[in-house]
């Protein structure tokens, strides 16, 4: 599979990073069968987090056993420094390892989170503290939300080292700042930050649980994804065609098989078909849903 | 991404053209995609020509608020513009003539000529022809068969990169850049229906034994076809000798 490089992280990623929530949704055998395949496929990068259910506890069996070949992602959704610091070694401990290679504040969505983590006891602190310890290597940040407030933690984090972010060919398509996150990715190409691309599958969101109740969703991801082998393939290719470093598999386990022979047969996307993907999704709906608040 | 709802494929078509403080013309106004585009490349003037009241009216919606100082919406026929001769820097042109039977083709683009600076640049974006056996073929066979019924003459004509750039050389254009915008072109549910509508419009003009047949054909064909992936989008671009 093509790997690229992850900004300046020194990493060399695979173009396909495998979303570890997948896991969640697998008893253990189940899980460790994944971890096998994906490895099998070539993918180096894995990227995990607390809220990911159990993914933590049933990735550890095989992370262990195959950690060098991994680079590691995690995340954390605490702002502060104690619950930062708590949630770096409880996945240390779950993970069962002794570093992560790529720690992240997880979904960034309000300016004034930005300044909890950046400000005195911030989040922040915890993180670079970590690095120092060797606990972590890289400082990263997701976030499903405004490219305006990506943008501004750029700013504000010199350190920033990977930014996570949707990128598929309806917010591709779309005109108004609040789906800009080409502007993010312009500015981490031209920083030197790592891009990981997000929501590449989404179609859309789910319909109102009055018409189809949680239940009865066919997928685990919370949004709806697209789920033929043909538009994956053309989903992959149209997000990896934009320039992002690596492009994360979607989250249901039934959907990774098919983003897998994706990405290893990929042979990119010219700029004629990618304007055709956004020309066809120009009038459709974001497929990136509202944010979960927290 | 592209700005204030300008298309990519009007974003691509301008990318490598000097739109900044020009006066553009942009030829057959639609929905002022195009004239958006301009605007939002910096164009000093734009003229949005159309004959079609309602899309004056609707560019004018579109683009008129914030531009008004750099945006006339101009109501004319493109045979015969009240524009003046030599003052237009670069024209533009998307999906227009594939809405222009040959003879009018001609017309326009010896009016586009006639307006253009010496030197001046012309942008024209169009649809190659659609495969014989895409089923989009069928709707706009039915299109014009309504159309040939009522004006006498097709409403949509395909023409070959290689046919217009004929008939704008014929007027002084030579071509500069020939690129595809779109490959495959997406025909979605919405731009189907818009072609039904078309045809729709002709039918209600004819006696009811034949214009409710033709509607009745292509509500049906819309329902088949769904939407489709087919044929292609090329953008040509024009130096006007002199």
């Amino acid at each position: 599979m093509e790997t690229r490089v992850l900004g300046e992280t020194g990493q060399e990623s695979t173009v396909l990073t495998f979303g570890t929530i997948a896991l969640n949704w697998l008893e253990q055998e189940g899980a460790n069968q994944m971890v096998e395949l994906v490895l099998d496929h070539g993918v180096n990068h894995f990227d995990v987090a607390p809220a990911y259910g159990d993914a933590e506890l049933k990735l550890g069996p095989k992370l262990r056993q195959y950690r060098e070949d991994i680079f590691l992602g995690c995340k954390t959704q605490e702002r502060e420094y104690e619950g930062a610091a708590r949630k770096i070694d409880r996945s240390l401990d779950r993970l069962g390892v002794d570093t992560i290679d790529l720690y992240q504040i997880h979904g960034l969505e309000y300016e004034s989170e930005l300044d909890t983590i950046t400000g005195d006891g911030g989040a922040l602190e915890a993180i670079r503290e970590a690095r120092d310890d060797g606990k972590i290597d890289h400082i990263g940040l997701t976030s499903h939300g405004d490219p305006g407030l990506i943008l501004d933690a750029v700013d504000r984090i010199d350190d920033l080292e990977t930014v996570m972010f949707p990128l598929n060919p309806v917010v591709a398509g779309k005109d108004d700042g609040e789906y800009d996150y080409e502007a993010v990715l312009e500015r981490c190409e031209a920083e030197g930050i790592g891009t990981l691309g997000i929501k590449a599958f989404a179609k859309g969101s789910w319909p109102p649980t009055d018409e189809l109740a949680e239940a009865d969703r066919p997928y685990a991801n919370w949004y709806e994804p697209v789920d033929t082998p043909e538009v994956i393939r053309e989903r992959f290719d149209f997000a990896a065609a934009q320039g992002l470093d690596t492009v994360v598999s979607p989250g249901d386990p039934k959907l990774v098989k098919m983003v897998l022979d994706a990405a290893s047969r990929s042979e990119g996307m010219d700029e004629a078909r990618q304007r055709a993907l956004i020309e066809e999704a120009r009038h459709d709906d974001s497929p990136v849903p509202e944010q979960l608040h927290h | 991404m592209s700005v204030d709802g300008v298309p990519e494929t009007v974003t691509a078509a301008l990318a490598d053209r000097q739109v900044e403080g020009r006066v553009c013309l942009e030829a057959g106004a639609g929905v002022g995609n195009t004239t958006a585009g301009l605007l939002a490349a910096g164009a000093e003037r734009v003229y949005a020509v159309t004959n079609d009241a309602d899309h004056a009216a609707a560019v004018r919606d579109r683009v008129g608020d914030g531009t008004a100082d750099r945006l006339a919406v101009v109501e004319a026929d493109l045979r015969a513009t009240p524009l003046a001769t030599d003052s237009v820097d670069l024209v533009t042109a998307h999906g227009l003539c594939n809405v222009l039977a040959p003879t009018d083709l001609d017309a326009v683009a010896a009016e586009l000529a006639r307006v253009a600076k010496p030197g001046g640049g012309l942008v024209v974006d169009d649809y190659a022809v659609p495969p014989a056996d895409a089923a989009v073929t069928r709707l706009f066979a039915l299109e014009n068969a309504a159309a040939r019924a009522v004006d006498g003459r097709p409403a949509l004509t395909f023409y070959p990169p290689a046919v217009l750039a004929a008939v704008f050389a014929d007027h002084g254009w030579t071509v500069e850049r020939n690129e595809t915008l779109l490959d495959p072109v997406p025909w979605t549910a919405a731009h189907l229906d818009a072609h039904a509508g078309v045809v729709r419009a002709y039918a209600a003009g004819l006696p009811d034994s034949l214009g409710e047949p033709l509607a009745a054909m292509a509500d049906d064909l819309v329902s088949a076809i769904g939407s489709e992936r087919t044929g292609r989008m090329y953008s040509l671009a024009f130096r006007l000798d002199g």
